[in-house]
């Protein structure tokens, strides 16, 4: 059966991804016109194979990866918007477990475009009020005493949300969290410096035990 | 050439660049509402109750305020090099502070606050945009049939079903990476230099407990906050629970820095 809502939301969120992918190329355009001066292609084609050699797979695994939690709506809007999982996936986790609504149903969908809308407000107005108060607010931002807590506002994100996840579920955390810890033994650079494969590596641990257990009906 | 002859300072600061953030702001205030709307709509045709929509608002809202003080620092910390207002839009859309700082360093390597032309400006500003926009590319044109063909086969619901667990097992890999993060920073992690908003090539190694701890405080609070909801009937606590968490998380960081542990 075609979900009509659905439907409409790839229609506008399609034509909102046009619109946003072209709002985000309005800044260096609007510099180059009112300047004159172009940019090096040389430098910027080198600039961006190097990159992409890391934002192009990267950009695939977190649409796969992220889209089935944010649901329809909210997966074009947080592509727009961006601070995906520092921001809008641990939001939306914390909202649709908030409101018990499962994933992939009109329900979710709901809980969690707005969830996405609302932190987008949020950041935006966040900016744009820092940026007119920069002057009273930068050497408090940039104060030597508060530096240490916004360096690890991830590491705080996770474990209050860890906890949630982590509760209900203990036998599906144990192998995730084994090959972590061997991973920081032995490579902990690697660890800390590539996420994005370190998160595919803890879900396929994850993914194996729970099928597992699944399997063994102990789950 | 219309301002080709003015400083760089000029141009990172000139009206209009603020003009640019402030319509993209515009834009995805508006995005944002007009979603917000018909998923709004759509939850009174499927009988939601209005206290679930309230609940996500509120607690979205609480949940992004301190993550956002940090975007905005990312601003701040990229301002010495490329101004304020390139920073703001670019932090306003699809990136984050290290990858536009890796851009910066890989469009124009070598150039610093004290030697940055307009050219410079100009490149790096396409280059951060260009890169990035995979993400969004993938969205568009593979997110439906991803959805149709993958998503919904995987969550469809037949007797009992590995679907609802095959999520739960992201949910619980993403955390257990992040867990992976704090904990592997005790053996050891580079960061490199930043001097006036621009990576240098100084590579500096160190290692540090405080991520553990932070991460660690953090869960323990919810613990001790999610007894109180469920257990002695606090409801108020639970649209602000992660951000309590997360405050005191990060206080334990500010803590252990007063007591000089980096």
């Amino acid at each position: 059966m075609v979900d009509v809502y659905r439907e409409k939301m790839h229609k506008y969120g399609r034509i909102f991804m046009v619109m946003g992918i072209l709002v985000m190329f309005l800044a260096p355009t609007v510099i180059w016109l009112m300047t004159g001066v172009a940019p090096n292609a040389a430098q910027m084609v080198a600039g961006v194979v190097a990159l992409s050699v890391i934002y192009l797979p990267g950009g695939l695994i977190e649409m796969m990866t992220y889209s089935p939690l944010l649901g329809t709506s909210a997966t074009y809007l947080a592509f727009v918007t961006g601070n995906l999982i520092n921001l809008k996936v641990p939001c939306v986790m914390n909202a649709t477990e908030i409101c018990k609504t499962e994933i992939n149903t009109p329900e979710n969908e709901v809980v969690s475009t707005i969830s996405v809308a609302f932190s987008s407000i949020t950041t935006v107005v966040i900016l744009s009020l820092g940026i007119l108060m920069l002057i009273p607010l930068q050497p408090v931002l940039q104060s030597e005493l508060l530096a240490p807590a916004f360096s690890w506002v991830i590491s705080a994100l996770f474990g209050a949300l860890g906890y949630k996840y982590f509760k209900n579920n203990w036998l599906l955390v144990i192998a995730p969290i084994v090959v972590v810890i061997i991973l920081s033994i032995l490579v902990p650079t690697f660890v800390n410096s590539q996420v994005i494969i370190i998160i595919i590596i803890a879900v396929i641990a994850t993914l194996i035990s729970s099928k597992i257990l699944f399997n063994k009906k102990i789950i | 050439m219309i301002l080709s002859s003015l400083a760089i300072s000029d141009v990172q600061e000139a009206w209009w660049l603020y003009a640019v953030g402030a319509f993209v702001t515009l834009f995805i205030i508006s995005g944002s509402l007009f979603f917000a709307y018909h998923a709004n709509k759509k939850s009174q045709e499927l009988g939601m109750p209005k206290e679930s929509i309230k609940k996500a608002i509120v607690s979205s809202i609480s949940f992004s305020i301190l993550p956002s003080i940090g975007i905005f620092i990312g601003v701040i910390t990229m301002s010495g090099f490329l101004g304020i207002a390139l920073p703001w839009i670019r932090l306003s859309v699809l990136g984050a502070l290290h990858y536009e700082l890796m851009a910066a360093d890989l469009a124009v390597e070598g150039v610093t606050a004290s030697n940055i032309t307009v050219e410079n400006f100009v490149t790096i500003a396409y280059t951060m945009t260009i890169a990035i926009v995979w993400g969004s590319l993938f969205t568009l044109f593979f997110f439906k049939k991803y959805q149709s063909k993958v998503v919904d086969k995987a969550t469809k619901k037949e007797g009992r079903s590995f679907g609802p667990l095959l999520f739960q097992s992201v949910f619980i890999g993403l955390i257990s990476a992040y867990f992976g993060d704090a904990f592997s920073r005790l053996f050891g992690y580079n960061t490199r230099e930043i001097i006036d908003g621009a990576y240098t090539d100084n590579v500096i190694r160190s290692t540090t407990v405080v991520p553990l701890i932070v991460f660690l405080v953090s869960f323990i609070v919810m613990m001790f906050l999610d007894y109180l909801v469920e257990k002695k009937n606090v409801k108020w606590i639970e649209n602000f629970q992660l951000s309590f968490a997360m405050i005191i998380g990060m206080g334990s960081a500010v803590l252990l820095g007063i007591g000089g542990v980096y």
